[in-house]
């Protein structure tokens, strides 16, 4: 009989390093199984030239400088993975839209300040976006009770009330009753593109809960981009007694008489008593799990759900220095029009949405490319099967086109030259990350969320929503959805949830 | 406490209505068969295959040690069609012999829209020593069937990056990504024109005349000038390709200069490009090559036995092989029949990126390709790396 382990892990992203974490940590015996040769999935940097690219982070919102401490920074420290130089940005973010009564904002961190900026930029907001932040705090507390478990009801509508209302209406019906300027919400709501859906479609409590963070803990990133996260987590993991075996396709997850048992790596069986999968649920349903095993249960949630959008990102190295280019923010969201709904539907196509964020780790980590350069990542985004047309021949020239449109998007809005300073370029595409991530389209970020589909509905659903037992899910198709503290903290109680389990004999 | 807001506007009951909702959308959803078929998906796949099996279709002989082999898509091992690929890209190809697993990249110089009728060409001269290439040069012939990676690499135009001349510099068997770009100019594939400086020893040693010279015939955006070192002959220039000769055929600046060809050729015309003061964004080398004689290089520390020994370990097995301190830790684990990816032996790519648990090795700074967080966690590029003693590597499975 092959190896048995406690816990296999398939895949080796965010979601999958903090499970392998926390369960190897909690004595349980880990084989952590990913298809690359390095960890981390979307978490993960390359080189070029002289330049080292982040691949896919923009900013993390859990970690906190000290003394604040978000979930993730107690993750990593928890873990063991402390060494991680984390390094903190002091502005929330910039967002220009440019044309005749556009705007230019440049939001900085800590409450007071954004409100003062919000107030400058849209007089008449400031006590509504204050709200948004209390209404943050207000969640915070309701989820610590929520966490406890078994809520009282009577509690719920009498101490939680608001919580309940913002958990289940839009970021738009929220802001609508707190009266907030239309044009002050369009500021405020620049960050939906990380969770994926607009301001109408987006629940506020998760919207404000992110953004709070933000603002609070300060956008966070790794001195040596992802990569140095993920192997600090590889490492953890081998210091608890867990293993990671690379270039170790999973191609089946074994099912019986609705049990997991274990998994097939190169046609060999290894045997284990829990399985967590940070692999898409959609290639889990589709090709790792044995058809007459999948609960109907399943298969109907799968198709009740759309798959989430995809992206191009281009990675710049220029020749010159931030300073030099007149860049001195590290996001820099560049819209073509005010409305977060409307910047969505620009995206549902693959004709120049005029969508772009543009960041700077430069301006952040001054050392992290050599003096006298600067990298760039550039993020647009894609809904739907837009792609879907697109010939081998034909992909190198859409890619430099979409590129060009994207750089060039950025520096009218942004007052900037970049062309001429472009010394590295790479660009990635809804194939590249299909080919990377294996995902459905290409989607970095699991299912599209919708209200009904929002983080507090599959949180409350999670357990009954994984029939299949011994067998859990974690990353961008958990409850928390995309982003690289979702991703974490979704591994982490994916982990939790299999250690209780093993605990119990379950 | 009062709070600074007031949402009573929004029914707090939505929240239960928001449960039900997803139990009646979750109900009402169909329990079909959920695809693994997306069109990005399949581009994907038709662009990056994981590997490509191909026939050998041709050989042609190009002189006493040089051949071009033409392969077609082996669809009895289940390759129908062959990745597109970038003018400038490499193939890897996987040889076993007698039990040694190597690989070696192999630019591509057939043209990308070659790839789309099923045809790779892929041009092999014999280097010094070269054990792979004596072995091809020797062993392919027509029929046989060999394995080879999807496209690589990133010598390759992009006109936001480059400028819309290059000077190519091409050394020997460097010329084979040139002919492919030449082609891919010639197709309207790529827009950019090609001033291609081409030292050969003697004029017999030219590779493709024919194919450039028809290619020039067609299309006035490629210019080829063959410079030879050992002979002087009219209507070619003769000598090195030195920063007049590239002085002399190049437009005004911007230009971009690429260069491809062997170490000695990249150490000559990098000392000549420093007197024409381009800035580094227009200069892109292809590959360096693996390299031989680590000892030779001016910072190796020295100290190193002359065997090192590996302790390696491959998923759960563990086994130990010994090797001469001046092959590279991946050729050392090759020879003993130990398969390990990689793909560009030159320190860049990252394929055969693996933990260094313990020993010390020597890696030339040229060469190493490492991220910065390799370096902080142990991390090696066999490929580049020299073993300057007895070492405990962690290696992933070769796919």
């Amino acid at each position: 009989m092959s190896r048995q382990y406690d816990v296999i892990v398939v895949g080796a992203g965010n979601g999958g390093l903090a499970a392998g974490g926390i369960t190897s940590k909690n004595g349980l015996s880990t084989l952590v199984l990913e298809r690359h040769n390095i960890p981390g999935g979307s978490a993960t940097s390359f080189r070029r030239g002289r330049f080292e690219f982040e691949t896919s982070l923009h900013e993390l919102a859990e970690v906190g400088p000290n003394p604040f401490e978000g979930t993730v920074r107690q993750l990593f420290d928890e873990l063991g993975a402390k060494d991680v130089e984390w390094h903190f940005e002091e502005n929330a973010f910039r967002v220009v839209l440019p044309g005749e009564g556009g705007f230019d904002a440049t939001l900085p961190t800590g409450e007071e300040a954004f409100a003062d900026e919000m107030e400058r930029q849209v007089p008449g907001c400031r006590e509504s976006v204050k709200a948004v932040f209390d209404l943050g705090r207000h969640a915070i507390e309701a989820i610590g009770y929520l966490s406890k478990g078994a809520p009282d009801p009577a509690v719920l509508q009498s101490e939680y009330a608001d919580f309940m209302r913002i958990a289940s209406h839009t970021t738009k019906e929220v802001l609508d009753a707190l009266h907030m300027p239309k044009r002050a919400q369009d500021i405020l709501v620049t960050y939906w593109c990380y969770l994926g859906a607009p301001a109408d479609q987006l629940d506020f409590l998760y919207y404000a809960l992110m953004l709070i963070l933000y603002v609070q803990l300060r956008p966070a990133m790794p001195k040596m981009r992802s990569h140095e996260m993920s192997l600090a987590l590889e490492k953890a993991i081998h210091e608890h007694g867990g293993e990671i075996w690379y270039n170790s396709e999973v191609e089946r997850i074994l099912v019986k008489d609705g049990k997991a048992y274990g998994v097939v790596v190169d046609g060999k069986e290894i045997y284990a008593e829990h399985i967590i999968c940070n692999s898409h649920m959609g290639n889990a349903l589709s090709r790792l799990l044995p058809a007459e095993e999948i609960p109907e249960k399943m298969l109907k949630l799968a198709n009740a759900r759309d798959i989430a959008l995809s992206f191009v990102t281009v990675y710049l190295g220029m020749n010159r220095s931030a300073e030099e280019l007149g860049i001195h923010d590290y996001s820099n969201f560049v819209i073509p029009c005010a409305d977060s709904r409307e910047q969505y539907n620009r995206c549902c196509s693959i004709e120049d949405s005029g969508y772009a964020i543009m960041n700077c780790l430069n301006t952040v980590i001054p050392e992290s490319s050599p003096e006298g350069t600067c990298t760039l990542f550039f993020t647009t985004m894609y809904y739907g099967d837009v792609w879907k047309d697109v010939k081998p021949e034909e992909y190198k020239k859409l890619k430099i086109k979409i590129a060009g449109e994207i750089i060039e998007n950025c520096e009218k809005a942004l007052g900037i030259t970049l062309k001429p300073y472009i010394e590295e370029i790479v660009i990635a595409a809804p194939p590249t990350f299909a080919r990377y991530l294996m995902t459905p389209r290409g989607t970095p970020y699991g299912y599209q969320f919708d209200m009904w589909d929002s983080m507090m509905m599959r949180t409350m659903n999670v357990e009954a929503e994984e029939p299949i037992k011994h067998l859990r899910f974690c990353g961008a198709c958990g409850e928390r959805g995309d982003g690289y503290s979702s991703a974490y903290i979704s591994g982490m109680n994916t982990g939790l949830r299999t250690v209780r389990d093993a605990k119990e004999g379950k | 406490m009062s709070k600074s807001y007031n949402i009573d506007v929004l029914d707090p009951l939505r929240f239960m209505a928001r449960m039900e909702e997803r139990q009646k959308r979750i109900e009402e959803a169909p329990a079909k068969e959920i695809s693994s078929e997306y069109a990005v998906n399949k581009l994907a796949y038709a662009l990056h295959p994981q590997k490509q099996f191909v026939r050998i279709q041709k050989v042609m002989e190009r002189d006493a040690d040089c051949k071009s082999f033409v392969l077609v898509p082996d669809a009895e091992k289940g390759t129908e069609t062959l990745a597109y690929f970038s003018a400038g890209q490499y193939l890897t190809v996987f040889l076993d012999i007698e039990g040694m697993k190597l690989t070696r990249a192999y630019s591509i110089s057939s043209s990308p829209k070659e790839a789309l009728e099923g045809r790779y060409m892929l041009t092999v001269k014999y280097v010094q020593d070269g054990l792979a290439s004596r072995y091809i040069l020797d062993n392919w012939k027509e029929g046989d069937s060999v394995e080879v990676s999807a496209p690589e690499g990133f010598f390759e135009y992009n006109s936001l990056r480059d400028a819309e001349t290059v000077v190519g510099v091409a050394g020997g068997s460097g010329i084979t990504p040139f002919l492919s770009m030449a082609q891919a100019i010639c197709d309207g594939d790529e827009e950019f024109n090609l001033i291609l400086l081409y030292g050969s020893r003697e004029a017999e040693h030219i590779l493709f005349k024919e194919e450039f010279d028809s290619i020039m015939a067609k299309t006035d955006k490629v210019k080829v000038i063959h410079v030879l070192s050992h002979e002087e002959r009219e209507g070619y220039e003769h000598g090195f390709v030195t920063a007049d000769l590239i002085r002399k055929y190049a437009p005004e600046t911007p230009y971009s200069v690429f260069l491809c060809g062997p170490q000695q050729m990249y150490t000559f015309v990098d000392k000549e490009l420093e007197k024409l003061s381009l800035e580094k964004k227009y200069i892109r080398h292809e590959l360096f090559g693996e390299m031989h004689n680590p000892k030779a290089q001016e910072d190796y520390p020295g100290g190193a036995p002359d065997t090192i020994r590996i302790t390696v370990t491959v998923r759960d097995e563990t086994r130990t092989v010994t090797g001469p301190a001046n092959d590279s830790v991946l050729q050392i684990l090759e020879k003993n029949g130990i398969r390990v990816p990689s793909r560009c032996r030159s320190g860049e790519c990252g394929w055969c990126h693996s933990r260094l648990i313990s020993g010390k090795v020597y890696i030339p700074k040229e060469i190493d390709g490492r991220r910065m967080a390799d370096l902080k966690y142990g991390y090696i590029h066999p490929c580049a790396a020299f073993g300057l003693s007895d070492l405990e590597i962690e290696v992933p499975a070769a796919k």
